[in-house]
């Protein structure tokens, strides 16, 4: 419906960078300790939350995003028990981890897309095509 | 909560209205034409074709038809709207310019009929009114702020507000006081003293295109739904308006309407009208799926587990002791087999709504049905005194069929589920 060359031309202009990356990016290096902790602890959804809480969605600087996708990532390959890392993962999380899935099945590594494509049929079980079509629809918050 | 009736009229129809007595209704069967169909009662009934309105060059994407006046707005893809005026038993068209570059998308009457708004592709919007000296219609053109198409448009009851969705994701409201055509004291709004074109309020809730916008009766209320399968309600629209949002289970819907001020019905790619309702602190909740020939209810991720569960235990009671249903109802099992795009009220139901009523319903019982109302009111006051509630509305999709619906019950139901 939009014109051609106006499509995505509204998204760009008046975009201000909150905060400078660099706090970003320390922030995510101390939340990658913890996570890493929790692991270990085998509280895979406690580390799943924390890894996806602040996530990095508003900034345009990818190394932040790919900072925080590297943190979300370990948690995702270190869980075994999906059924009850999504059982105990509060429905607030359902569209953030949604999208980590889609940029983890973007990453084209067989062993990650084969974990994102698991857990992305018992998400969409839970949450309905909803939650897809939120993020697909989203071109502000992106992981 | 039940389908009145399903008429199948097209193969696909764009938009649909009804004039003010339900007697008939101008559908667009997703041409350049607009048919104007007799509407009968019976359920089975074929409804005749009357008119054919045939003037616009391109696909005519919104109809509007005013209740008081009897006039007919059309507009279309070819960037033009017509007015149309029934003389004698033909329909007259008058040509309204609207300086537009782009096609023009929704048409709507305001309140009092003395103008129109039409949204448009070319990322503004159009008031139109009546010059008593040139015998002509007048188009006024609003350029500023939208990025992208409108999708749809909505008058406030003050005849002045108008609320706007586009596919900048935004959704906005704007003044459409016209000097010499309004009043001077409708200019006073929520919003203090307002000018002509001049942007009131933007809402930024939706990450997807916005669609469907209305105003609540009173006007206090907005609700609007994004492509992102969200819905959006703002509530006291002013200076400091509350809003909030529910993200939906399932597809995205298109388009809204309000059943009163604290019920809301909204349709869309899932085929299937769903309720939303108002609880006394002004939460809004998803209750449920009103096509009963699909299992409910999905719930929202905000909905309360209490509902959802009633919600489950009635569609099981409904499926087991009323077998009929569940076997007329397609494969798709609900009465839509395509997404819904526009939901009409025949909400100016006068004492004439038994016409597409079914005969087995005599207009007597409207009187036993505002009765029981009466009483649920005191069980769930969920209306202030006054108020007017919409019992029965229509919605026509891609799957060319209008479907009107009976909501009568609703009150019922509602307090049913509560106790």
């Amino acid at each position: 419906m939009a014109d051609e060359g106006d499509a995505g031309a509204f998204d760009f202009d008046e975009f201000v960078e909150a905060e400078p990356s660099e706090e970003i990016l320390t922030r995510i290096e101390q939340k990658s300790h913890l996570v890493e902790q929790l692991i270990r602890q085998s509280k895979f959804t406690e580390a799943l939350k924390l890894a996806l809480e602040d996530a990095p969605t508003r900034t345009r600087d990818e190394r932040c995003k790919s900072a925080n996708w590297i943190v979300v990532h370990r948690v995702l390959m270190a869980t075994r028990d999906l059924e009850s890392l999504l059982s105990t993962l509060e429905p607030e999380y359902d569209d953030i981890l949604m999208k980590y899935l889609y940029r983890g099945l973007a990453t084209g590594d067989r062993p990650t897309c084969d974990q994102c494509l698991r857990l992305h049929e018992k998400l969409t079980e839970r949450a309905g095509m909803g939650c897809i079509i939120r993020i697909l629809a989203d071109r502000w918050n992106l992981v | 909560m039940a389908v009145v009736s399903s008429h199948q009229l097209a193969q696909c129809i764009s938009c649909h209205a009804w004039n003010a007595d339900l007697s008939m209704v101008a559908v667009c069967p997703n041409n350049n034409e607009v048919h104007i169909y007799k509407a009968l009662s019976f359920t089975d009934s074929i409804w005749d074709r009357v008119h054919v309105l045939r003037k616009h060059d391109q696909l005519v994407s919104s109809i509007d038809w005013a209740p008081e006046s009897n006039y007919i707005v059309t507009a279309s893809h070819d960037r033009n709207s017509y007015v149309w005026n029934l003389e004698q038993d033909e329909w007259q068209p008058t040509l309204v310019i609207l300086r537009l570059n782009r096609a023009a998308i929704s048409v709507k009457w305001s309140p009092k009929e003395n103008k129109f708004a039409v949204a448009s592709g070319a990322k503004s919007i159009c008031v139109c009114y009546y010059e008593q000296d040139n015998n002509w219609w007048v188009s006024k053109i609003i350029r500023k702020k939208h990025n992208s198409t409108v999708t749809n448009i909505s008058w406030h009851p003050n005849n002045v507000l108008l609320a706007t969705t586009s596919t900048d994701c935004k959704c906005r409201v704007f003044s459409a006081y016209i000097k010499g055509v309004d009043a001077r004291t409708d200019a006073e709004t929520a919003f203090g003293e307002v000018k002509f074109g001049e942007q009131l309020m933007q809402l930024d809730l939706a990450m997807g295109w916005a669609f469907g916008v209305k105003w609540s009766p009173s006007g206090k209320t907005l609700t609007y739904v994004g492509h992102d399968s969200t819905i959006h309600f703002i509530g006291d629209v002013g200076p400091s308006p509350i809003a909030q949002t529910l993200a939906l289970r399932d597809l995205p819907l298109r388009d809204v309407l309000f059943l009163s001020e604290r019920r809301i019905v909204a349709a869309g790619f899932d085929c299937n009208p769903i309720l939303f309702e108002a609880d006394n602190q002004g939460t809004w909740n998803l209750i449920r799926f009103l096509d009963e020939g699909k299992l409910p209810p999905a719930e929202t991720k905000t909905g309360t587990q209490f509902l959802e569960a009633f919600g489950k235990f009635h569609g099981q009671a409904k499926h087991g002791n009323n077998i009929e249903i569940v076997e007329s109802s397609n494969i798709s099992n609900t009465h839509h087999e395509n997404c819904i795009t526009s939901l009409r009220p025949p909400s100016k139901l006068g004492d004439d709504a038994h016409k597409i009523l079914p005969s087995k319903e005599p207009p007597c019982s409207k009187v036993s049905s505002s009765s029981k109302f009466q009483l649920q009111r005191m069980i769930a006051p969920l209306l202030s005194r006054g108020d007017k509630e919409v019992h029965y509305f229509s919605t026509s999709g891609l799957d060319g069929k209008i479907i009107i619906w009976d909501v009568s019950n609703i009150s019922e139901f509602v307090s049913r589920l509560r106790l």
